[in-house]
């Protein structure tokens, strides 16, 4: 008996009988994680004024504002405004075999459909299953319907370019595109995390889904950590894969492009969302203003130990330029 | 940090101004604070009982006129007899009439006033002219005897007040004087028991002063079984104004928790033709008021009076609107601080709202069967291929013909309770379908059932809220307690710890 208690005593975090439910809101505000909560009164309300929220609610907008900066998206090819566009619909996608087609305001990937090819006047999704031209055609009347949309009112579809991720992110998802997100508050890079698809979510990159989080060191770019429904992991539940210590292609590219998509929209908090392309690069995807927490489990650490010393920084040294936020946030947040 | 300091202003404010109105209200106005918690009043029952000799009857009884309007409440109880309230000069005479009666007859008056009226014995001023004391006819020894008591009282005290304390603090001597047992036993023969009274009001009129027999009710609850005999009282007139006093202690002022005044001015209390052996008792309950009868806050200031102000059938409307608020509230606790998903943020309420008009069990159980059924239509409608909003009517009518075949379905097995479900908003139903399906395809139906699990648990949690009684009651008579239930959810808007839900959420969260 005595001997367990010395162990105890002789590693601080040592697991007690009730972590397997639940941890105590003293234990978790000791590791500086931030609640859903703390998140909206400290960092989104304060920081996010509401005008600013249309600016990245609708996809058309935060695209047009990204190329006006020169932050390279993917290329669009048709955008559907009314049921009577519908009709052109066939003709728009004559030329491409592959395409993603998704909604202007939609969040969290909703409403997302990606064409990888063209067979038999089918088109193909990337798990293979066939979809008719009937089916597209619904697909976006739903979406200007506003099905996906946030609060239900109508939408706009867009059609832009299948982004090929770089072959060394396809090898760690199983199916479906990762994409890495940035969190960032006043421009500082605060966290990042890779999402890579499971064969459980289905190609989706939705966390709670079942994809798996990847945590990236801000200095390298290189992942760090994984969990899988908020469990740690060092293998891709599907391939198998190692999925620890792969570096990020063009880091300091992808760094730029978050730190400047804060910059054109003003937002203090946001989240950027990015793929990387294997022949054009990293291309910003989407930016939302109100990022999740799963990225703090993906990378073991509390949003909190990051999210106040830029606080601290951004009064002490308010006005900073792109290359000095990055610099701090490299120099602060780096692992060894 | 200022918006903090707003924030604790803003509370503070809320709490003093709806503790405060809901102070005011309970203690000023005697609204009860808590349910079931109500108003004392007293029921005094006059009983005029009497042997009818065979000729048409009329019987007149004396009512206390003093500080009880109609609405105080009387009620006359007497089968077969004409009954009439005669009214003259501030004063009230309840007459009952009717033909022959024989044998033994019982008439009854109920009058209930609030707990804490005034007795009735307070000053009023003269009807007509200024009365004039008529000197009683007091001769030989009996005569000499009142003079003198009189002439040695006037030396040592001057106006009507003070000669009634030592008028009667003489007559009720222990060791009387020798003129005082004189005249005592000399009215002893003649009016027995109400000797004393008599002594003092004859002593009074000799000293100049107008004064005549009054009768009161003794407010003592503990003799409720038992009827008691008018007590009578002194009425005398001191200048000015009329005031009633008790003989047995005249230096006091009446007070209204020990005694009423049923009867003053002098006339007789009751009035028997065709009887006899006549005579009126008296029974004193303390009795409980309704809530419903309390008018005063009609008349109340606006902001005061809220909802009690309306008309009975104007209020039962606000029976539930008061109660979102309350709802609205268990939705902010529920989704900030323990973190349960929900579809849609204010849905729990309106359900909880529809649960309230029916029994829960089976209400629930039919809103499981209702969106089980409309989102397996709703699946067979996406084959289809539907835009959303055809496709949501649709499901609205499909769902409508779902309740109506389930209530004929229940009726036939004899199961009742399906009828109330037809209360069932409808919209809300179709719309949880919909939604739910949407979810359903989009994260899975893992996320689908457990937020329309989670909606159902909150509207649940919401409606065992509104349910009990208290709380219902403070929200219906004390309204502006709203504003604290206002003030708590500013808190909670403010609050930025974990919800209980992350404490499971994060529970494998480890730090490198």
């Amino acid at each position: 008996m005595s001997d367990s208690v010395d162990s105890a005593k002789a590693k601080p975090v040592y697991q007690k009988w009730w972590h397997r439910w639940i941890r105590t809101p003293k234990e978790l505000r000791a590791m500086g994680v931030v609640g859903i909560n703390m998140r909206n009164a400290r960092f989104l309300l304060p920081n996010n004024p509401r005008r600013l929220y249309t600016l990245v609610d609708n996809k058309l907008r935060t695209k047009k504002l990204a190329e006006e900066q020169g932050l390279s998206v993917p290329e669009t090819y048709g955008v559907i405004r009314s049921p009577y566009d519908t009709r052109n619909l066939e003709s728009l996608l004559s030329k491409r075999s592959a395409f993603v087609i998704k909604p202007a305001r939609g969040s969290g990937g909703k409403g997302v459909l990606v064409i990888d090819g063209k067979e038999d006047g089918y088109y193909i999704k990337p798990s293979g299953s066939r979809f008719s031209g009937d089916e597209v055609r619904h697909h976006v009347s739903n979406i200007l319907a506003g099905l996906f949309s946030l609060g239900g009112q109508r939408d706009v579809a867009l059609i832009e370019y299948r982004v090929r991720p770089a072959r060394i992110l396809t090898d760690i998802s199983y199916q479906g595109a990762p994409d890495i997100r940035l969190v960032m508050l006043h421009g500082y890079p605060v966290m990042a995390m890779l999402r890579a698809a499971t064969r459980e979510s289905d190609g989706r990159a939705n966390l709670h889904q079942g994809a798996l989080g990847i945590g990236i060191d801000i200095r390298s770019g290189r992942t760090v950590r994984a969990v899988h429904h908020g469990k740690p992991v060092t293998h891709h539940p599907d391939t198998g894969l190692e999925l620890i210590g792969i570096q990020m292609p063009d880091w300091d590219r992808i760094l730029e492009i978050a730190v400047t998509c804060q910059e054109m929209t003003g937002l203090g908090y946001l989240g950027v969302d990015l793929m990387v392309d294997q022949e054009i690069g990293p291309l910003m995807i989407e930016v939302n203003a109100r990022p999740g927490l799963a990225i703090q489990m993906a990378n073991g650490v509390g949003l909190l130990r990051r999210l106040e010393p830029v606080e601290k920084r951004h009064t002490l040294h308010p006005g900073e330029d792109l290359e000095q936020k990055i610099e701090f946030s490299k120099r602060t947040f780096g692992r060894d | 940090m200022s918006s903090r300091w707003k924030l604790v202003t803003a509370v503070l404010m809320l709490v003093l101004l709806g503790g405060g109105l809901a102070f005011y209200k309970s203690t000023k106005l005697g609204v009860p604070f808590w349910e079931g918690q109500r108003v004392d009043e007293w029921l005094v029952e006059a009983r005029v009982s009497f042997l009818a000799v065979g000729k048409p009857v009329k019987a007149r009884l004396s009512l206390p006129a003093n500080g009880l309007d109609e609405s105080a409440g009387q009620e006359a109880g007497s089968l077969g007899y004409h009954y009439h309230v005669d009214h003259d000069r501030g004063e009230s005479t309840a007459i009952w009439s009717s033909e022959m009666r024989e044998n033994g007859q019982a008439l009854y008056f109920r009058v209930r006033f609030p707990l804490g009226s005034e007795s009735g014995g307070g000053p009023i001023p003269p009807t007509g002219s200024i009365p004039v004391a008529e000197a009683p006819g007091l001769s030989g020894s009996v005569g000499e005897a009142a003079r003198n008591i009189v002439a040695r009282s006037k030396a040592i005290s001057s106006d009507a007040d003070s000669l009634f304390v030592t008028f009667f603090r003489q007559i009720e001597n222990a060791a009387p004087s020798q003129e005082m047992v004189l005249i005592n036993r000399a009215y002893e023969k003649e009016y027995h028991d109400d000797a004393p009274i008599k002594i003092g009001i004859d002593l009074l009129a000799l000293a100049g002063v107008p004064a005549r027999v009054a009768y009161g009710v003794k407010l003592d609850d503990r003799e409720r079984e038992t009827a008691q005999g008018p007590l009578p009282l002194v009425e005398y007139f001191d200048g000015a104004n009329w005031k009633v006093r008790d003989p047995l202690a005249p230096t006091d002022v009446l007070d209204g928790s020990k005694v009423f005044v049923w009867h003053r001015g002098g006339g007789p209390l009751l009035d028997v033709t065709g009887g006899e052996n006549s005579r009126v008792s008296f029974t004193v309950v303390k009795d409980r008021i309704p809530l419903a009868r309390l008018t005063d806050l009609q008349n109340s200031p606006i902001l005061v009076s809220t909802i009690l102000g309306l008309p009975a059938s104007e209020r039962a409307v606000f029976r539930y609107i008061v109660l979102i608020p309350l709802g609205a509230f268990v939705v902010v606790l529920m989704r900030n601080i323990v973190g349960i998903p929900t579809l849609g943020t204010f849905m729990p309420v309106l359900l909880a709202l529809a649960l309230l008009e029916m029994p829960v069990g089976p209400g629930l159980v039919m809103f499981a069967i209702l969106v089980a059924a409309g989102l397996w239509c709703r699946f067979l409608l996406s084959r289809l291929n539907l835009l959303v909003v055809p496709r949501v009517a649709a499901c609205v009518v499909i769902v409508t013909l779902l309740m109506m075949y389930m209530t004929v379905l229940s009726h036939r097995i004899g199961v009742g309770i399906a009828v109330e479900i037809m209360l069932f908003p409808m919209i809300i139903i179709a719309w949880t379908i919909e939604r739910m399906s949407l979810i359903w395809e989009e994260e899975g139906k893992r996320s689908a059932i457990t937020q329309v699990g989670g909606s159902v648990l909150v509207a649940v949690l919401a409606y065992s809220f509104m349910c009990v009684s208290q709380i219902r009651y403070w929200a219906f008579y004390f309204p502006e307690t709203l504003l604290i239930l206002l003030a708590g959810i500013l808190i909670i808007g403010r609050y930025t710890g974990y919800r209980i839900s992350e404490l499971f959420r994060f529970r494998s969260f480890t730090e490198d």
